[in-house]
Order: structure tokens, then sequence, then C-alpha cells
């Protein structure tokens, strides 16, 4: 990488970066209460950390119990969420449009959406919601491999293929789906509400899921190389030393799980995997090794902002719709310049 | 170097190549080539183990390129297809780099060797001033040339191409297989070529194919001949060595001719270089010609000798002997069609007419092109010769495809008789 390249992207991530600090302490002070940022800061850090590290209670290190309260149970597990999906979509959706050698392509081309919506609206209906995120999580996954499975021929998945049965699968999902929510009953409003997608119920256990997001991700960008040079064309890839149909079957893999560890979390938020890569790629260039850490920040950014803002000045309306409202029109107009270009 | 044994390969289970036997030595240059659907791309799809071959077996330096890993085969093999779609705006630089990628560690960075290797492949291929350009920016010729150029940054031992040039303008053709032969003894290169005659400019030896099989291997001398350009390719033509290089140059003559005129004997008499044109096409189209007389000094003499065809000569101005005249009669009674050309007629060509008062005119077809005509040049001139082949009355045609409906009737009669 050329020297002036490499200071270039260097500053790209340490601006993202610090846009995202910023962006994260706003997040936990905004909101239907502002909370002043004095008081984050706990009367005896040290003690207080002694006592995380201990398992014990932390809370008696705070004077203002409610502020602690907003701030630590619920707003914190709510932000790194945030940040986390948005970050995960991002880097499945670098991964797919990498993939599928398409900068139209988003992490939910192979069915993982559509999959997840059938695991969550089948336990919403069928079981109260019990366990919601497990089927949504396993739904989403269940797709792809299906996908994947009917997709190979003699141990070889094309890609056109793979989109192909991914558009069908999720088509079919789909009208399973709308049979669910047609029979939903009561529940059908629960079924809404997940498909938009939001982070109202998000607990610190989801948190500790979304660790599974970074884990990914660290593999994505491993795996980044050999993504660069499979963007060139499959046989291209072949010719330079990439055992093309393993390659494939980890990044989609790796991918899916990001996607539904994502979607399990906070429902199908659209646009977030499809949009971050499309700018970050305008912006840093196609080389995976650098558009994977720049777009999971710049994911896990956009979605903390539009949470932030659902959650501060819009009465909690779900996000999806927000990065949806936001994201098509700017989805367009990428698309005209492409047009014109 | 890289050896082929009796390889077989196809798709779906259904071979399309098969008995495919050669060898190519350290730094040769090898050009394949074959009618479309002669299994070419097939053939070298096979030794780069994009498709999995059915039968026989290709080894690198005693080794069976089946027993290498992707990464290591990568590193003795590189590929250069026709055209490389570029969906993404990687720099020139950045993708002469991926050809580093078989050399190295998943973590490992790119070190000063690297980058050393990419400017001289970039170097060789003379891309250096493009190398910060994203590679959706620059032409075909450019872009094929950074792809050769990551091909060399493979560093590897055989170079296949799979008519890398095919898309490019003429002089980009050229630059860019020059570039490839002049690559040295370290690196052997295997070539599917559409062109004959890039084929024999560039490659030390030529393998033709045809329904899947290898119909002849050998230099550019031997294997393109006249022969085999129409057994295989079904084409005729014109098959002369390259005065510059002396390599064949293969020009394919649009105008066809009868097959039924392949095998048969023909005796063309001409002079004044009336007759060389005839001479080549019949002679692609598989006649067995003879010729004569003529002087050597004569332009058709010199056509007959590099075709090959039987001549019956005598010194220029000479005056042609009973012998000669017995010799003739040999020729003209051996072949099925006699060809007389318009041509300037002299004292010592005289003889050369009266054949049309002994031939029957069933054998004797005149060929009088528009705007050529039998001149006198006998000290008489007084064309007293011409009313000797009007009497003749034999067929007289003045255009190419009329001839040849002539002489295929008149060899069908003979055949019946």
């Amino acid at each position: 990488m050329p020297e002036i390249s490499r200071v270039r992207t260097v500053s790209i991530i340490t601006i993202l970066i610090a846009m995202l600090v910023c962006a994260f302490f706003l997040a936990l002070s905004l909101g239907p209460t502002t909370v002043p940022f004095a008081a984050f800061i706990p009367d005896d850090p040290l003690g207080m950390l002694g006592s995380l590290f201990s398992g014990g209670d932390i809370a008696r290190f705070f004077s203002d119990q409610t502020s602690y309260l907003i701030v630590y149970s619920i707003r914190l597990p709510r932000v790194i969420a945030a940040i986390l999906v948005g970050a995960g979509l991002a880097a499945a959706g670098t991964a797919m449009q990498g993939l599928f050698r398409n900068s139209m392509a988003d992490p939910y081309i192979i069915g993982t959406s559509a999959g997840g919506a059938f695991g969550a609206a089948f336990t919403i209906v069928f079981m109260g919601g019990l366990f919601l995120p497990v089927f949504a999580f396993f739904g989403a996954i269940g797709s792809t491999f299906l996908v994947y499975a009917i997709a190979t021929h003699r141990g070889r998945a094309s890609v056109e293929t793979l989109l192909l049965t991914g558009i069908a699968i999720s088509m079919f999902f789909s009208s399973i789906l709308s049979f669910l929510m047609y029979s939903a009953g009561k529940s059908l409003h629960q079924i809404v509400f997940w498909l938009m997608g939001g982070f109202w119920n998000v607990s610190w256990n989801d948190v500790w899921l979304g660790l599974l997001i970074p884990i990914g991700g660290i593999l994505l960008i491993a795996l980044a190389r050999d993504l660069n040079i499979l963007s060139l064309g499959e046989e291209d890839a072949l010719h330079l030393g990439v055992n093309v149909e393993q390659f494939k079957r980890i990044l989609l893999f790796v991918s899916s799980a990001l996607t539904a560890v994502a979607v399990s979390i906070a429902g199908a938020i659209g646009f977030i995997g499809l949009i971050t890569p499309h700018v970050m790629r305008l912006i840093v260039g196609p080389d995976h090794r650098i558009l994977f850490p720049t777009s999971m920040l710049a994911g896990g950014l956009f979605l903390l902002i539009a949470d932030t803002l659902t959650r501060s000045f819009l009465g909690e309306m779900p996000v999806g719709v927000i990065t949806s409202f936001v994201g098509a029109p700017f989805f367009i107009m990428l698309l005209r310049r492409r047009m014109r270009a | 170097m890289i050896d082929v044994d009796d390889l077989c390969a196809g798709y779906g289970g259904k071979d399309i190549i098969g008995e495919i036997t050669f060898a190519a030595g350290r730094g040769e240059f090898i050009g394949i080539i074959g009618p479309n659907g002669s299994g070419k791309t097939t053939l070298l799809k096979a030794i780069s183990r994009v498709l999995e071959i059915s039968g026989g077996v290709v080894t690198l330096e005693e080794r069976a390129l089946a027993d290498f890993g992707q990464k290591e085969l990568a590193r003795v093999v590189s590929v250069v297809p026709q055209d490389t779609a570029m969906n993404f705006s990687y720099t020139v630089a950045d993708i002469v780099m991926m050809g580093r990628f078989p050399h190295k560690e998943r973590f490992a960075k790119d070190d000063p060797d690297d980058y050393r290797i990419v400017r001289e492949a970039m170097e060789v291929t003379n891309v250096v001033h493009l190398k910060d350009r994203p590679v959706t920016d620059i032409s075909g010729g450019e872009r094929q040339r950074v792809i050769i150029a990551r091909a060399l940054a493979q560093q590897p031992k055989v170079i296949l191409l799979d008519e890398a040039t095919a898309h490019l303008d003429i002089s980009h053709q050229v630059e860019i297989l020059s570039i490839i032969r002049d690559l040295g003894e370290t690196v052997t290169k295997i070539g599917v070529f559409h062109d004959l005659n890039l084929a024999a400019e560039f490659c030390d030896r030529i393998v033709l194919m045809s329904e899947g099989r290898i119909r002849a291997i050998g230099t550019p001398a031997e294997v393109l001949t006249m022969d085999r350009l129409r057994d295989e390719y079904g084409i005729t033509a014109m098959v002369q060595a390259n005065p510059v290089t002396g390599r064949p140059l293969v020009t394919p003559l649009s105008e066809g001719v009868p097959p039924a005129l392949c095998g048969a004997r023909i005796h063309i008499i001409s002079g004044g270089g009336t007759g060389a044109g005839l001479m080549y096409t019949l002679s692609a189209a598989g006649c067995l010609l003879t010729a004569g007389v003529l002087s050597p000094m004569d332009s058709d003499y010199a056509a007959a000798s590099r075709l090959g065809i039987p001549c019956i000569t005598v010194p220029a101005f000479a005056p042609i002997t009973p012998a000669v005249c017995d010799a003739l009669g040999a020729y003209l009674d051996g072949a099925d069609v006699i060809i007389l050309t318009a041509m300037p007629v002299g004292e010592g060509n005289l003889p050369n007419i009266r054949v049309i008062t002994s031939t029957r005119r069933s054998r004797l077809v005149l060929y009088v092109p528009p705007g050529e005509e039998f001149t006198d040049c006998t000290p008489a001139g007084d064309r007293s010769f011409l009313a000797a082949i009007r009497a003749a009355g034999c067929p007289v045609v003045s255009s190419r495809s009329a001839l040849y409906k002539e002489v295929e009737k008149m060899v069908h009669t003979r055949k019946k008789a």
C-alpha cells in the first residue's frame, strides 16, 4: 500500500472511532430523560471496578440511583447492542457484496431475514414468543443452509444459483410468514413490530450474544485478502490459489451467522448492510482488508445514531423505519449516480 | 518440463477431449490451434485444473499437477484469461499485487520483495505509469497487460493463455505476444490461438486440435500446411513463407473451389504470371497439379516450385526441343483436365499452344480473364495461332467460378468414362 493511502486509511479509521466514542456518550446521555455526563461517573471508580470483577453489586457506587438505572441497566446494553448489530450487518453486507461481486447485494440476499422472520413469527404465534431470539437465530441460519444445500451441485455452488435460490427461499418463507400473520390474531402486532426491527427489549443477555459479532468480524478481516481475489471472479481466484468452494462455504457461514445474531437481537433491520459497505467502498476503496473494519465502525455508528434518534425524539418508533426511510432515498441517489457514470 | 499424457476431460461426465499427449520444454512457447469446438479451451482448463480431468495425467517436472494444493499450484502455473471482468475499482498496483497471494501466508504483510516483484512485472508489461489508476478506468489493452503483470507476479514456471489477445487490436496483440514470447527460458508458455498467423509468428511449436483430438504437433511450418487447413478447418488457404521471418503465412482464400476438385489431376499451361493465382488456389483445394512448359525466369515457375508442383522447364528464350515436347505429352496424358491461360505467346512457347490441336477438346479449357488476351510475340506477329485456338472449339471462360465449373464437369465425365 502506498504511503499516502495508508495515512488516509489510518485517519479515516481514527475519525470513525472518535465519532463512535462521541456518539456512544451522547446516546447514553440522551433520551426521554437527559442524564448529565457527570452522573456516569461513579463516586469511587477503582472500588467499582474491583466490585465489578468480583461480581458484586455496583449500584451502591453511584449517588444518583435513578440516573444509574437509566444509564447502566437500560441505555448501556441498548447502545452496545445497536453498535454490535450495526457492525454485524455491515460486515455481512460487505462479505455478500464481495462474494456476489455486486455492490447491490445485502446480508439478507440468501434468505437470512425471511428465515429469521419465520422463526420469530413461529414462536410468537405458537409459543407466546418464548425463546424468540433463539428461534430467529436458527430460522435465519437454517434458511442459509437450505439455500446453500439446494444451490450446490457436485460440490460446487455458483453465485448465480445461490442468488436465485436465495430469492426463491425468501419468497417461500415470506409466504409462510404471511400465513402466520394472517392466523396470528392478537399477536399480529408483535410480529409486525419485530419485522420492523428495533431495540426495545434489549437486555444484557442480548449483548453477551452480540459479542459473537466482533469475533465474526475479526474472522472476516482474516479472510479479507482471499475475498479481494474472489471479487475478481471465481476462475481468476482459482488461478491465484484460492480454494474457491471451501472459501465460499466459510464466508457464507460466517456472514450468515453474523446476520442471524443481528436479526435475533433486533429483528430484520433494513438497509444498514446494503448502504454502509457501498458508501465506505466509495470512501476507502474496494480493498476488503480496510473495507471490513471501516464498514463495521460506520455500520455501528449509523445504527447507534438512528436508534438514539428514535428513542429520544421519535417516541420509540421502530429503528428499522428510520434506517429504511433514510437508506432508501440514499440508495436511489447512489443508483442514479452510477447510471450517470 | 510439463508433460500431458493421454489426457481426457469434459463437462458433465461427457469427455470433450481425449488421447491428448504432448510435452512442452522449459521456456518453450506452444500454440494450441483448431476450429471452434475442437477442445482447445477445454484442454487449457484441464491443465489449469479448472476442469477435473477424467483420465490421463499432467505432470510438471515429474510431479502430477493433481497433487498440488491450490495455492501451491498457483505458485507454478498462472493463467491469463481472454477477458477479466472488473466489478470493483482496485488500482492497477492492487491487482498486480494479488499475483503475490499464492506466495503469502494468511497474515503475512506485503514485504519489499513483493513490491520489487510487482514493480518488475509492471515494468515488463509496461504498465508502471498506470499503477495508481483504477482498473475499471483503463482500456482493454492496458487491462490485459495488467493481468499479464499479475500472472508474472505469481512467478510461475508455466503460463497458460486462453486467447489472451482475442479482444485486442492488432498492435496490442503483437505487443502483448512479444512480451510473452520474450519472457525467456524461465517460463513455459502454452496459449490457445484463433489467429493462425499470430500462432505461427510467435510459437515455437503448434498443436493442431480438431474434434477433441490432436491432429498434428510440430513447428509452425510442419503443422500449417494447405492440406491440414483444408482438412481440419475446411478452408482453402494459401500458405507462403513470411518474407521477413520465414514462418508460414496463412491467407484464407475467399473464393470457393468445388470440393469435387480435390484430387483432380490438372495440368496448367501458362506463362508470364497468368497461372500463379490458379496454382495457389487449386493446390490449396487439393488438386494434383502439373505445369509447363515454363522458363525458370517466369513468375509462374516460382509459384510452381514454391508449391512443389512438378513442372517442365526450358531456359528462357530457348526453343522447346522434341524431348521436352515428349515430356509435356506425358504430363498431358496423365491429366484429367488441361487449363490454358491467356498469356504472351512467343517463339519459345508456340509448342505449348500446339497442344490445342493435339488434345481432345473435352479435356481442355481456355481461361481468359477480363482484360487479358493471348498476345502475339512471335516473329510473324500475325496472330495465326489464335485461329488455331478458335478452331479447337474448346470452352473459353473468363471467370474463376466458370473455370471451376467447367473443370468439375470435365473431371466428372472423365471419371464416368
